[in-house]
């Protein structure tokens, strides 16, 4: 099978830059910028109502005595990390190279899949030094934001995941080339979120 | 930029490794060591108390442009409406933020 789609992948007549390449291409990545502009506003609600919030503990746990730094740590360095490996597939489409592609996006999924696991397990673990949704406005404000980041988080993986298996299926041209560089686009936004996640909930929180 | 394109259609006829993985590698070390160094100032207290929450916030922003302009390919000549379009949802983010802050 890898064989076929091998060929199939070469053998197409890619540009250097498909994202670029026609109309229909451009307007979609343009339009993903779009709608990146909205998730910011999104995310900006979402942290202005965490900081608003984040003090109204209701006699729970306080930010400093609930965050554990080596985990947030450990979730930051494989998110930064999948955020270089998605850069390096779309690299692979520049060079028309699908194995270079399907690799890189491969472990870009793996990646996502290890952060989002730490998260539940963080999430857990903070469920049961009784911080919850609905424990306190914090607690609320807390997994509103961090959920969201998580969702999006799962959305991406799938989202690759699915066009991982299209581009086995049809080969790298300019009907999946597109896809994969918004896909991409997609995914340095959630490690931007979260670049302010660490920064604003973890490392502000231990701060006090 | 032309030139750009047409070094890269030649070297795929050659070379596989194209010269720019190098930024993008740099990009990365670069951000590594700007979270590195956002980690330390709060866990090692070697940062002035009261400047440690600008400083922190300073290292993210500088990585969220690094992003932007390395890893997303955004660049200001030739986007120029995508980078209006970013800039704008960044503005009325931080005006969302600040205010949902205040009030609350």
């Amino acid at each position: 099978m890898s064989a076929q789609v091998e060929h199939k992948g070469t053998q197409a007549h890619l540009p250097p830059h498909p994202e670029k390449a026609t109309m229909e291409s451009r307007n979609k990545v343009l339009g993903f910028w779009f709608l990146i502009g909205a998730e910011t506003v999104l995310f900006a609600c979402l942290f202005g109502t965490y900081l608003a919030l984040k003090d109204s503990t209701m006699g729970g746990p306080s930010t400093e005595e609930l965050y554990q730094i080596p985990m947030v740590a450990l979730a930051t360095f494989i998110l930064l990390t999948s955020s270089l490996t998605s850069v390096l597939g779309v690299l692979g489409i520049h060079r028309n190279n699908i194995k270079q592609v399907k690799l890189w996006f491969w472990v870009t999924v793996v990646l996502g899949a290890a952060f989002l696991g730490l998260e539940i397990y963080e999430f857990f673990e903070y469920v049961h030094e009784g911080h919850t949704f609905t424990s306190s406005a914090f607690g609320s404000a807390f997994y509103t934001l961090v959920g969201t980041h998580g969702s999006h988080v799962l959305f991406g993986i799938t989202w690759i995941f699915c066009l991982l298996i299209q581009l086995s299926r049809r080969g790298l041209n300019m009907e999946t080339a597109p896809k994969l560089y918004v896909a991409s686009l997609y995914w340095h936004f959630v490690d931007v979120v979260w670049v302010f996640i660490f920064t604003v909930v973890y490392l502000m929180g231990k701060v006090g | 930029m032309e030139t750009e394109v047409q070094q890269n259609q030649a070297q795929q006829e050659t070379d596989p490794t194209p010269e720019s993985a190098v930024k993008h590698l740099l990009s990365f070390a670069l951000m590594i060591g700007l979270t590195l160094v956002a980690f330390a100032a709060v866990m090692l207290e070697v940062v002035p108390a009261g400047m440690v929450i600008p400083f922190i916030l300073v290292l993210a922003v500088i990585q969220v442009f690094l992003q932007l302009f390395t890893f997303m390919h955004l660049d200001l000549k030739n986007n120029r409406m995508t980078v209006t379009f970013v800039m704008m949802g960044l503005i009325i983010g931080a005006i969302c933020a600040v205010a949902l802050f205040v009030l609350g």
